[in-house]
């Protein structure tokens, strides 16, 4: 089923009822979400200081193997459940400093302030507007007709390949605009001060990861700067496959500039809901996603803890179910695979025929 | 410089190193390396009240001092700065996940090791509720700096009335306390007025400093017995007759405030009259605002209050607070209002929480507002 339009009073009626299911959990917010999010933070540093003792200490292949598993896991928590959500303020409310939006920095090369920026605002007020969601394809991938088809596309299925290896590095250039520097509306010197905060974080993971660590293991060095270099791998990899599945399977609208303008607040919650697709699984699948499995119920409360979307996922799908909504949901091979064939379908040129019916 | 203030007690130099820790984990390095969210973590794994960038104190005795008040004995951490007789300190404490902060004066005397706050239970009040139900010896609380300009100074060398109602005692109680440990209580009425003896905080101490000192006559004023109303020129005058000759050093109830500061200002006495006045968090307002006020602590500008959110009005004043969605989705336009009620557009939730984080964008103004902007 795709979603139905409604009328400009169901649309509204829509919004409040979304708005409603959000006072409800704000008003229960208390002391289980404050220990869910601490014991993630436990998690990830006993995950990290294992991970790490483990590739520095041993020298068999096992230990191998399983530190480059702690320290990945440690990576994806610290990411994604604790990082990417106590960024968004879902849990400024406990006044906690350790729990601040406004100063959490984490552990990859994106500096925390630049992502305050592109993410918070520019990707979830704008999302999946082409043109304002700097997100859509991350100005490199071309998914949807809407985008002028070029030549280059063509080879868009290995460029979202090596994106996912290097995903870490996407999203911190991502903020740099680069693509604004070939159409002139930022000059190199803009670029330079824009740049900076990255290059200098940048420095400080790459020198924490291959040269810090490795050092200290003295002649196992290698064995720790390949560890490492694994569990980023594996980081940036699982990041790009739960963000793209989020965003980018068959069916998820993108919108055009003029059909966001001037939008109401229950207009925003129906491009939140058909922008965006979940992910099905189980608990672990979940939290391993920082919940962004739940990448709907993210989308329409981005500042409600992560770790209540589960909870409120069933109510969300009644109510699109009653406003003929669609509720994009699968499991990963399927969500994944739908996602594959967009970019796949994409990097071709639109037949006529299909730009004739879209238009 | 008085006495008081030359012998700066022994904290002054034994938390440099402490310090100089502190400021390196939580220098711009550290946090390249989340070193400083680090080290705070393994710390607090080892003990609860460990931290390089909060001060923190265990509770390490309650004592029941009348049926509704109690005092909370605490050791911090080594980072306390110490304070001074008559200031307060702001305690924090986890309430259902959410950090509330309040201030006490602190009632024990500069020189001690441990520091002890006295709490009456506010009808309804969250965190004097919350102490007096959960808090325990071995629990842990939140510190802040201790502060405030009601403190003995150079009036410690001459005549001192400490002059409290109910709850009031506390700062005069830590002055108190200092000159007697010093040997220093030349000439000092205490006079505290309360509803009756069952409510006088500290009373066998008062009672055996009474006896232990000539210099110090303790004066206590009990609603309950002959002479019922309140505190008037007549009686003061009849108790102490000498009152207006004294620095005077006055913490109680708002009625009793009020009238003193009449009663010293009407006997040409008022520049020796030191008030210190309960900050309480304000009531509710519920109706929409006419003739309220914005206040910027940063830059110290008012502006009056017209229609609209908060932002706006700040934009329309011609400041140039950050924003980003103006939806209350982003989090960049949060700000921390000091004190008032704001109404959140979103939520419909109105709130006067002190020192509580706001969006601006979806914030109405509901009372006067001071903002750390």
């Amino acid at each position: 089923m795709s979603s139905q339009p409604l009328t400009p009073a169901e649309t509204e009626a829509f919004g409040r009822e979304m708005d409603a299911l959000r006072h409800e959990v704000l008003a229960d917010l208390g002391q289980r979400d404050v220990d869910h999010i601490r014991s993630m933070i436990r998690l990830v540093r006993y995950c990290e200081v294992s991970g790490r003792a483990l590739l520095q200490l041993g020298l068999d292949p096992v230990t191998f193997g399983l530190g480059v598993a702690a320290l990945a896991t440690a990576k994806i928590f610290e990411n994604m459940e604790v990082g990417h959500n106590v960024m968004h303020g879902q849990y400024d409310w406990t006044r906690d400093p350790a729990l601040d939006s406004r100063t959490y920095e984490w552990d990859t090369v994106c500096p925390g302030d630049d992502w305050r920026h592109s993410h918070n605002y520019e990707h979830h007020t704008f999302t999946n507007v082409i043109g304002k969601d700097r997100d859509v394809g991350y100005g490199l991938l071309r998914l949807t007709e809407e985008q002028p088809w070029h030549v280059a596309y063509l080879g868009q299925p290995a460029a979202a390949a090596g994106l996912a290896l290097i995903f870490q590095w996407g999203i911190g250039l991502h903020d740099l605009r680069l693509d604004e520097l070939l159409t002139g509306r930022q000059t190199l010197a803009q670029l330079r001060v824009r740049a900076e905060p990255f290059l200098r974080k940048a420095a400080w993971q790459l020198g924490k990861d291959y040269v810090l660590f490795p050092s200290l293991a003295l002649f196992n060095a290698p064995r720790v700067a390949a560890g490492n270099l694994l569990a980023n791998l594996t980081r940036n990899v699982w990041s790009f496959v739960i963000i793209f599945c989020g965003h980018f399977p068959e069916d998820v609208r993108m919108y055009s500039e003029s059909e966001a303008t001037g939008e109401g607040r229950g207009a925003w919650y129906l491009r939140q809901l058909n922008g965006s697709a979940n992910l099905e699984g189980g608990r672990i699948f979940h939290l391993y996603s920082g919940h962004l499995s739940h990448q709907i119920e993210h989308h329409l409360f981005p500042d409600i803890p992560a770790a209540r979307y589960p909870e409120m996922a069933p109510r969300v799908r009644a109510i699109c179910a009653r406003y003929r909504q669609r509720y994009n949901t699968g499991g990963l091979r399927r969500q994944l695979g739908s996602v594959a064939a967009r970019i796949l379908r994409n990097s071709l040129p639109t037949p006529r025929s299909a730009t004739a019916h879209a238009a | 410089m008085t006495a008081l203030q030359t012998t700066t007690p022994a904290w002054a130099n034994a938390p440099l190193r402490l310090r100089a820790a502190r400021r390196l984990s939580t220098s711009a390095v550290a946090r390249r390396l989340f070193l400083d969210r680090q080290v705070d973590f393994w710390l607090g794994q080892l003990h609860p009240a460990w931290s390089l960038t909060e001060l923190r104190a265990r509770v390490v005795q309650v004592i029941d001092e009348t049926h509704d008040v109690k005092t909370f004995v605490l050791q911090p951490g080594g980072a306390w700065p110490g304070h001074r007789a008559g200031q307060y300190v702001p305690v924090e404490v986890e309430i259902d996940g959410v950090r509330v902060r309040r201030c006490y004066s602190i009632a024990s005397a500069p020189g001690d090791a441990r520091v002890a706050i006295t709490v009456k239970r506010v009808p309804g009040g969250r965190v004097s509720g919350f102490l007096h139900d959960h808090v325990r010896a071995g629990a842990v609380l939140g510190l802040g700096a201790p502060a405030g300009d009601f403190v003995l100074g150079d009036a410690a060398g001459s005549g001192l009335l400490l002059l409290s109602g109910g709850s009031g005692v506390t700062p005069g109680m830590s002055m108190l306390r200092e000159l007697a440990a010093r040997g220093e209580v030349r000439d000092v009425v205490f006079l505290h007025a309360a509803r009756s003896a069952a409510d006088v905080i500290f009373r066998d101490e008062l009672r055996s400093l009474d006896r232990a000192h000539r210099g110090l006559r303790v004066i206590l004023r009990l609603d309950d017995e002959a002479l019922a109303g309140p505190l008037d020129e007549a009686e003061l005058r009849a108790r102490v007759p000498d009152f207006a000759a004294r620095e005077t050093f006055l913490c109680g109830p708002p009625g009793m405030m009020d009238a003193m500061e009449r009663l010293w200002a009407g006997a040409g006495a008022r520049d020796r009259l030191h008030l210190e006045r309960f900050v309480a968090a304000r009531p509710r307002a519920a109706t929409p605002t006419e003739g309220v006020t914005l206040r910027l602590s940063r830059s110290g500008r008012s502006l009056p209050v017209g229609p609209g959110t908060v932002l706006e009005q700040l934009e329309r004043a011609g400041e140039r607070p950050a924003y980003g969605c103006r939806m209350g989705i982003c989090q960049t336009c949060r700000c921390r209002k000091r004190t008032g009620t704001v109404l959140d557009v979103l939520t419909g939730a109105v709130s006067s929480e002190p020192d509580e984080e706001i969006r601006l964008c979806v914030s109405v103004a509901r009372s006067d507002l001071d903002l750390a902007l």
